[in-house]
């Protein structure tokens, strides 16, 4: 092939993510992040990255991915509880659950476009949230969340602390990887026809729902893959991992990064938990209003996120350079 | 199930008054949505202004003057929510739509739980509304002594006369003829010189003024706190999803639906807590469109 790129061309932000995150431990706490907070950033990222394989490719908005990562959360906590102190059978298990909960929320939800999406998958989210809260209450622990799990172990290693934090930055890095082979693979390539214009793509003899299905569901194996590592890293489950909270934070998260891009809902991500955990402490009660501010001038004047405005940096720089 | 004809009588009001609130705030959903072609997520943050306009005025200077002050008030509101923000997204994806009315959701109610703290503010409903009604003097059919909350009936009464109103509004008049035709083709609405996008605001006013009639008769049943608009948007939102999107009678019909549903299930708590997703599926699965969705409207 004459036209093959160059490993390092084709891997250049994978690199750079695992330098920045393995590195982590070393320059986050100067910058006032406190340990643990590094291991809750790598999750995000896994989740963030999943989600948009699904609204970055294909353009679908999910308002209820909190269901798989509440939902794998619950399964590696029960399984912790119940069966194994391992991590990896939790883990498997949990992704296995969601990956099945999510056929079938796809098989029905994909059927509709945009704003039915939305609402449906939402819906959807809501249903297993309230059951949490009340059918499956002996089991989730309800109100309370699900507490009780032994501290989790890989083999014989305890996650705790670093362990745990390398364990969850080698995850992430392998899941940007993977999700950086779907994008310049031809299944990423049909994601994203279905975004620029899903009728077209269809006339062409291509059965689009099947690509959705696969991308809606990967989405969801991300989520859960995130939401069993949530688990490991702090062996508690709430019902808030359910809730429409979790599932806004996440779609906040990628606008606020740049949807498409990859690199940027996980900017958002680390942003967004930042915010949360370190810089709330100057505005107390009122971060979640100033997060709400940031959210909306980003939707309005900036929809591309923090990646527009890198490039609207670069553009400009390189311009007057030229000009020049 | 053996049920007398009092339950069933009781079940019955439970259900309306249930989906009496659904139906007020479904209506200005799917006004808005079928008109601008809007997705509100916002829509309980329009809600939630209006129950705690209502209790402030309420508590301070009477029942009355929060009557006759918040549905303006939110109409004005509206008005300004359409021109200063809706507006720039007309031409922007539906996801647009949705993230910005989200984001504007959030920044509402964490603007009113900053004001008002994150506690319900108890509601004093006017001495004329409280009580509790003797159904058994009106229904003879009825035995025994039957009661049921004066102020509960008073808000299905409210709902009807709003739904009736908005109903006349849109059937009896030109400007519900425009607005109807409007919904049908805007595009075509203007090459006929009408200026079709200052009734459309209009309208979104409109439907945020439904919102503050739900909210000050509401605000006492739902309680006041930050948290009840985004409790209220999901199955409002699957109430205008199951009667079809920008179907005003569907919103009616599927708002008492899904009332009835929760207050027939309310003995099974299991069933309670999920039958509004469940007639959601069902609905979805057989009619698409929603029960009186109209074809070709967003597919």
């Amino acid at each position: 092939m004459h036209n093959q790129q160059s490993f390092w061309q084709l891997n250049k932000a994978v690199i750079l993510f695992a330098m920045i995150a393995l590195t982590m431990p070393l320059w986050f706490p100067l910058i006032n992040g406190y340990s643990g907070l590094d291991t809750k950033i790598m999750i995000f990222c896994i989740f963030l990255v999943g989600f948009d394989i699904l609204l970055g490719f294909t353009g679908y908005l999910s308002f209820g991915h909190a269901a798989f990562f509440g939902i794998a959360a619950y399964s590696t906590g029960l399984m912790l509880k119940h069966f194994s102190d391992n991590i990896i059978p939790a883990i498997i298990v949990a992704v296995i659950a969601a990956t099945l909960v999510a056929i079938v929320i796809g098989l029905l939800t994909l059927k509709r476009t945009g704003i039915y999406f939305s609402i449906l998958t939402l819906a959807f989210a809501e249903m297993f949230h309230s059951m949490a809260m009340a059918m499956l209450q002996t089991w989730t622990g309800g109100e309370n969340g699900l507490t009780g799990m032994p501290t989790p172990m890989l083999f014989d290693i305890k996650m705790q602390g670093s362990a745990v934090f390398y364990f969850t930055a080698i995850m992430a890095i392998l899941m940007f990887y993977l999700a950086k082979r779907i994008e310049r693979s031809p299944v990423g390539l049909m994601m994203k026809a279905i975004k620029c214009n899903q009728t077209r793509l269809e006339y062409t003899g291509i059965n689009a729902r099947k690509y959705k299905l696969l991308a809606f569901v990967i989405s969801a194996m991300y989520a859960a893959l995130a939401g069993a590592l949530m688990v490991v890293y702090e062996p508690f489950v709430g019902h808030e991992f359910l809730g429409w909270h979790q599932s806004g934070e996440v779609v906040i998260m990628s606008v606020i990064g740049g949807v498409g891009t990859l690199v940027g809902p996980m900017i958002g991500a680390a942003f967004m938990l930042y915010f949360e955990n370190v810089l709330s402490v100057d505005l107390g009660e009122q971060w979640l209003l100033v997060l709400g501010l940031i959210f909306m001038f980003v939707v309005v004047f900036m929809p591309g996120g923090f990646m527009e405005a890198v490039d609207r940096i670069k553009k400009r720089f390189i311009t007057t350079a030229d000009g020049e | 199930m053996d049920m007398t004809l009092n339950a069933f009588t009781l079940y019955i009001l439970t259900g309306l008054q249930l989906g009496s609130i659904f139906v007020l705030i479904a209506l200005g959903l799917t006004l808005i949505f079928g008109t601008l072609g809007v997705v509100n997520f916002a829509h309980g943050a329009l809600y939630l202004i209006a129950i705690y306009l209502a209790v402030s005025i309420n508590n301070a200077l009477g029942f009355g003057l929060a009557l006759i002050l918040v549905p303006p008030i939110l109409f004005v509101f509206g008005v300004l929510m359409e021109r200063g923000l809706i507006q720039r997204f007309y031409d922007r994806p539906h996801t647009d739509q949705i993230l910005v009315t989200f984001g504007l959701a959030i920044v509402i109610q964490e603007l009113l739980k900053w004001v008002f703290g994150a506690n319900n503010i108890p509601f004093a409903i006017p001495s004329w509304g409280n009580g509790i009604l003797m159904l058994h003097d009106y229904l003879p059919f009825l035995e025994g002594f039957v009661v049921y909350p004066k102020w509960r009936l008073i808000l299905v009464v409210v709902s009807i006369i709003t739904v009736a109103a908005v109903f006349a509004l849109l059937h009896l008049t030109r400007f519900g003829l425009v607005i109807r035709a409007g919904m049908r083709d805007a595009e075509m609405m203007q090459f006929l010189g009408v200026n079709i996008n200052r009734r459309f605001m209009i309208v979104f006013g409109l439907g945020s003024m439904i919102a503050g009639i739900a909210g000050v008769f509401g605000g006492p049943v739902t309680q006041v706190s930050p948290e009840v608009g985004m409790h209220l948007l999901v199955p409002s939102f699957l109430v205008v999803v199951i009667g079809g999107m920008g179907s005003l009678g569907g919103a009616v019909l599927a708002g008492i639906l899904i009332g009835m549903a929760q207050s027939f299930t309310a003995p099974y708590i299991n069933l309670n807590t999920v039958i509004i997703y469940l007639i959601t599926v069902i609905i979805l699965l057989v009619r698409p469109r929603g029960l009186l969705g109209a074809k070709g409207v967003f597919e």
